[in-house]
């Protein structure tokens, strides 16, 4: 007790949160006064040890960790809860959507889908002009941004070309807000090159949106998807109760032993633990805290408990890979040397199959199934590196960039993000980035973005932070829940070094007090 | 396939500064210009096995192979120190190698899914003229290659009979106009510019002209009448081609050249002012 009286104060005290932060950090103490949900001692002791990571989820899981509300279905059908009929025009589904956004729960008490923005309010466009919409657009963009300021909040757009992808563009391009994330869904036979060409230059001033292969995406689900969070895809009107992640680099460390002996032994043992963790904690959402009797959004019908499942990520599988090709006396890297990567492939192949041969309940979303997700790290991440990515600073060229990793995206149903860097000089020439974005969805890539030098955003595992926030929250904190996140991201792994730059999260910070 | 070949001093699989899109460049040795502000003066000259950098290079990695008249380089000794380049008397360079028509295909398959298009420069590639026409109608002929662009990257130093053969096989050539007054461009090139001027207004004629650019040189071309004499050229072209005004950086020219300065920011504004007097479209970089 005394220590919770400690941890409380601590937060009560720290100048550098504001009121609302606060409020978050103290739900999680709260919430860690609670037993874990039941899994073996082993799987305990994993966790403690950051063998497998729970990404700060707390102890008692009493919301999914994403939510992706059908956000169309709400405006077709009103929402009693809320109050709200559906709207019948343009405002209206604005005012309507704001209102709801609010309301959807998420890890970080944030919402962290907002919807494929210009599909849903293309019906209420009705005759108003494209200058009419952008001013409306713009002070809806305002809006989100300083009411949902965490950068894990994500907006998609696409794949048709039409005035509101454009018009959210040119904003973007204007106010420079890290709030929402943005994703634009890219089919090559749907999307046009002008579209695409705008979201490149976009990309060249404010570092987003990601560009996701729409068709590969797509296939992978029955019916629509969002893209979430970190690059998470999952279905729409569902989402995911957990994400629980196995930390490559640690348990190749535990083993003893040549890369065939990991991949049918303690690969296998600690995989099955996470999923025995991502079981435990789903089961206690549905059946104990009954989440999904008893929230509006499902019981009335704009998500549902079969459209949810739940994910399986991992990270530092470079680590991993060079750990054992140098334990065999070989001093390849993945990144660069073939017999490296075909290692690699072949780990990332063997955690896919032991993922989709497993039964987990209450994941009907995906089949009964966990989403199998390249998770892209966050900021206590000091040796190892996010997901399957190459390390930062070691990048090869970009044609093998994409050859090593294009092979493997397939796998991750639950979405994977690769960053490109390119030099300033390819500003006065946006048509090569549309060249290689083509290329890498050609060579079977799903999900990537690119950064330019010295851009004034920074990515840097999951997302998007400003330079001068970064600089102003070490000095005297700031509106954004992210920037925390970024600012121990930038001390911990030399981001500050890399060639460009990428969001975080807003997740883990209560588990600091 | 014709046993052509042709001196390659390098290629770059992944450029976005020469020509539109990403392209992949091939540079060739060998150019029949002097620049002095040449930023590759290793690829203006031909070895001639002389062995200057064979003895120089402190790693020991070049070799000489006389029988087969080239040098060996062991790229695995090589510690990239460009020592071997400094000291060539011929402005040419150990690593440059002869490739075939099908050894630069089989380098362009590699990339064809992520580029527009490819550019050949150089050194002076229309030396080149007899394999690049096989080059091109070789890319034009194969089914995963033909939708490519081709541009060509060339100073127009060449007769003009030399274009006919090419001009129907490429998209566009990038030139640069070093100087109007014959007696400055032989200062700063070593030779005279009738050609070049020629050069320019039959591609231009021919509607292949894609790019004309302007190096800034102070002390050599950038006094009032020589600017308007380039600024009357780059008018009696095309509104479509693209014109630049380029800035000469002086990091990586050759010592004997190190008097040369960069223009300041009020000689770049007065170059781009008297271009802007004579309502032209231009690019400054
Ligand atoms: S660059 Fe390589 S080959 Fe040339 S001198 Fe230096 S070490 Fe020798
Ligand atoms: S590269 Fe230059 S220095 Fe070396 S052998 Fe050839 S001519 Fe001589």
């Amino acid at each position: 007790m005394e220590e919770i009286k400690n941890r409380v104060l601590q937060v009560l005290t720290d100048g550098n949160l504001d009121y609302r932060q606060k409020k978050h950090h103290l739900a999680y103490i709260a919430e860690s006064t609670q037993d874990y949900p039941d899994i073996s001692k082993e799987a305990g002791e994993a966790l403690n040890e950051k063998i497998i990571c729970d990404l700060f989820e707390g102890t008692a899981p009493y919301r999914p960790r994403y939510v992706l509300p059908d956000y169309a279905y709400a405006l077709k059908n009103g929402v009693n809860y809320l109050e709200l009929e559906p709207p019948t025009n343009f405002d209206e589904a604005i005012n309507f959507l704001s209102i709801l956004y609010i309301q959807v729960p998420s890890i970080t008490g944030y919402s962290v889908y907002l919807g494929n923005i210009d599909t849903l309010l293309l019906n209420y466009v009705g005759d108003l002009s494209e200058d009419e919409i952008y001013k409306k657009m713009k002070l809806f963009w305002r809006f989100i941004d300083r009411t949902l300021p965490d950068a894990f909040v994500h907006i998609n757009i696409g794949p048709e070309d039409n005035v509101i992808a454009r018009v959210i563009l040119r904003i973007e391009r204007e106010l420079k807000q890290v709030v929402p994330n943005l994703t634009l869904k890219y089919d090559p036979e749907i999307t046009s090159d002008e579209l695409l060409l705008e979201a490149s230059k976009t990309v060249f001033e404010v570092a987003k949106p990601h560009i996701a292969n729409h068709k590969m995406t797509a296939a992978d689900f029955k019916g629509e998807y969002g893209v979430v969070s970190c690059y998470n895809s999952l279905p729409v009107g569902g989402g995911s109760h957990t994400l629980i992640r196995l930390n490559l680099k640690k348990i190749t460390d535990l083993h003893s032993g040549d890369a065939e002996s990991f991949i049918s032994g303690t690969l296998k043992k600690y995989c099955k633990m996470t999923l025995d963790v991502i079981e435990a904690r789903s089961k206690y959402l549905v059946e104990s805290v009954k989440y999904y009797d008893t929230d509006f959004l499902a019981k009335e019908g704009i998500i549902s408990l079969d459209n949810f499942s739940a994910m399986f990520g991992f990270y530092g599988l470079a680590e991993c890979v060079n750990q054992l090709m140098k334990r065999s006396g070989k001093e390849l890297i993945y990144g660069k040397d073939e017999e490296a990567n075909q290692l690699a492939h072949l780990i990332l192949e063997e955690m896919k199959k032991i993922v989709d041969a497993r039964e987990v309940p209450y994941c009907k979303g995906n089949n009964g199934k966990a989403f199998f997700h390249a998770q892209s790290g966050i900021d206590i991440d000091i040796e190892e590196t996010a997901g399957a990515r190459i390390p930062i600073g070691i990048e090869p060229d970009i044609y093998s960039h994409i050859n090593t990793v294009a092979p493997h995206h397939h796998l991750f149903n639950g979405g994977i993000s690769d960053i490109f860097h390119f030099d300033e000089t390819v500003k006065r020439n946006p048509a090569a980035i549309l060249d290689i974005i083509k290329g890498a969805f050609r060579k079977g890539m799903r999900m990537f973005t690119f950064n330019l030098s010295n851009g004034e955003f920074i990515r840097i595992t999951g997302y998007l932070v400003r330079r001068s926030d970064l600089k102003e929250f070490r000095e005297e904190g700031s509106r954004y829940g992210s920037a925390l996140f970024a600012a121990n991201s930038m001390d911990n792994a030399n981001v500050d070094n890399r060639i460009s730059k990428r969001v975080i999260s807003n997740e883990q910070v209560a588990g600091k007090y | 396939m014709s046993k052509l070949q042709a001196n390659i001093s390098g290629i770059i699989k992944s450029s976005v500064i020469d020509g539109p899109g990403n392209r992949i460049v091939i540079f060739f040795q060998e150019c029949n210009l002097n620049c002095m502000y040449c930023h590759n003066s290793h690829t203006i000259g031909l070895c001639n096995l002389c062995g200057t950098c064979v003895d120089t290079c402190p790693t020991n990695s070049l070799k000489i192979d006389s029988e087969n008249k080239r040098i060996i380089h062991n790229k695995n000794s090589c510690t990239r120190c460009d020592e071997c380049i400094k000291v060539c008397p011929e402005n040419s360079s150990p690593f440059y190698k002869q490739m075939s028509v099908e050894d630069i295909i089989s380098e362009i398959l590699e990339v064809k899914d992520f580029i527009s298009g490819i550019t050949v420069s150089g050194g002076e590639v229309m030396l080149h003229a007899p394999f690049l026409s096989l080059l091109f109608q070789e890319i034009k002929s194969h089914s995963g290659l033909k939708h490519l662009s081709i541009l060509i990257d060339s100073n127009g130093n060449i007769e003009q009979k030399k274009w006919d053969s090419l001009l129907p096989l490429i998209d566009g050539v990038m030139l640069d106009i070093k100087a109007y007054s014959a007696k400055t461009h032989k200062q700063i090139t070593g030779y005279s510019n009738e050609k070049i001027l020629k050069s320019i207004e039959y591609l231009n004629d021919k509607n292949k002209l894609k790019e004309l650019r302007f190096v800034l040189t102070p002390n050599y071309n950038n006094d009032e009448s020589e600017l308007r004499e380039i600024a009357k050229i780059m008018k009696s072209v095309s509104p479509n081609v693209g014109k630049t005004l380029i800035k000469m950086r002086n990091h990586g020219i050759r010592k004997e050249f190190s008097f040369l300065r960069e223009a300041s920011n009020e000689e770049m504004n007065f170059a781009k002012d008297i271009f802007g007097q004579a309502d032209i479209d231009i690019l400054v970089i």
